[in-house]
């Protein structure tokens, strides 16, 4: 099995259309939730070395909400989705039906809601990746941490199974029209799962 | 909307986030629905299935302790006519067909439209 590092431009294009076409779904989902226009960055692919990750994204002190969800099936990888702090208590406020700016501190109900959105966009996300390669992926019960972004990059990490030392990252920003939410969104393969959506898209590495 | 008093509407809410259980609760107590129940995995709603004997069981998919589709199979042994609605963010086509092999009888993709929950639900009834 090759690693990573033998990915091509022509590879890297692949990843970038199933993003499109995953994060296109996601944010989809986020705007029919919110009743509202969402836009979304063209996806980026990028090789990242695994302990660059947090900096690569953002501040590494910066204060965020994550949410995880290990992926199972045919093709094993770890979703995250990022939110700033400001965005996390906006988003729970337009969940909750609170006034926007009331929520300054995430309670039970914050939490359920922004783990259920988690779920909700990584599933949307996922449901693209499973048509656009006929893999089935088997998502777990996703977990929210809310800490700085290296701690909970770092989590994440930990609980995941085993990556390349440069990982494939496929990242995405959505951006709400009428508020302002910024979150990204990343696709982390885990050893071994490149080769199969390759393979699953008429690629080989 | 069917407004039928005949038809009984008792419903049994499984969702492992309160959130999405609360959503679901709302459009239905709106349309008429009781809920009689939620559970928070698949287990707990088993359980809860024996106890309350609901008219129809709205289940999500990925949940900790047992999940949505081993509890319909677990469902459909104690109630072979258990009219369960599948209502899960994974509209993947394979798990879609595994939920109905299970035994739901329809399966709703999340996010929903209100619309969508009350037509699937009257429709499992009306069956």
């Amino acid at each position: 099995m090759k690693d990573p590092d033998h990915l091509t431009n022509l590879h890297l294009d692949a990843f970038q259309e199933i993003g499109n076409i995953g994060a296109g779904n996601a944010a989809t989902a986020l705007a029919q939730m919110l009743q509202c226009k969402i836009t979304m960055q063209v996806p980026k692919v990028e090789l990242i070395p695994l302990g660059g990750l947090a900096g690569a994204i953002g501040q590494e002190e910066e204060l965020v909400s994550c949410i995880t969800t290990l992926v199972d099936g045919g093709a094993p990888a770890s979703v995250l989705f990022l939110l700033g702090a400001q965005s996390t208590y906006l988003l729970t406020d337009l969940l909750l039906g609170r006034k926007p700016g009331s929520t300054t501190e995430l309670d039970n109900m914050g939490q359920s809601a922004l783990l259920e959105i988690g779920n909700i966009l990584t599933g949307s996300f996922l449901n693209a990746l499973g048509e656009a390669t006929g893999i089935m992926f088997k998502p777990s019960v996703p977990y929210l941490a809310f800490d700085m972004l290296a701690s909970v990059i770092s989590s994440a990490l930990l609980e995941g199974g085993y990556y390349d030392e440069q990982v494939l990252v496929m990242r995405t920003q959505m951006i709400g029209s009428e508020i302002l939410i910024q979150g990204h969104f990343l696709l982390i393969p885990y050893s071994g799962t490149l080769p199969v959506i390759l393979k699953a898209i008429g690629l080989n590495l | 909307m069917v407004e039928g008093k005949d038809l009984s509407k008792r419903v049994l809410v499984v969702d492992d986030a309160a959130f999405m259980r609360m959503m679901i609760k709302d459009i239905l107590s709106k349309n008429g629905f009781e809920v009689v129940g939620e559970a928070e995995n698949g287990a707990v709603a088993v359980k809860l299935y024996r106890e309350l004997n609901p008219d129809i069981v709205t289940m999500d998919i990925t949940m900790p302790e047992m999940d949505g589709i081993a509890a319909v199979k677990a469902i459909k042994e104690i109630d072979s006519r258990a009219k369960v609605i599948m209502c899960s963010a994974m509209g993947q086509q394979l798990m879609v067909m595994e939920a109905i092999q299970a035994g739901a009888r329809d399966f709703i993709v999340k996010p929903f439209q209100q619309e969508r929950v009350v037509q699937a639900l009257e429709k499992a009834i009306a069956s």
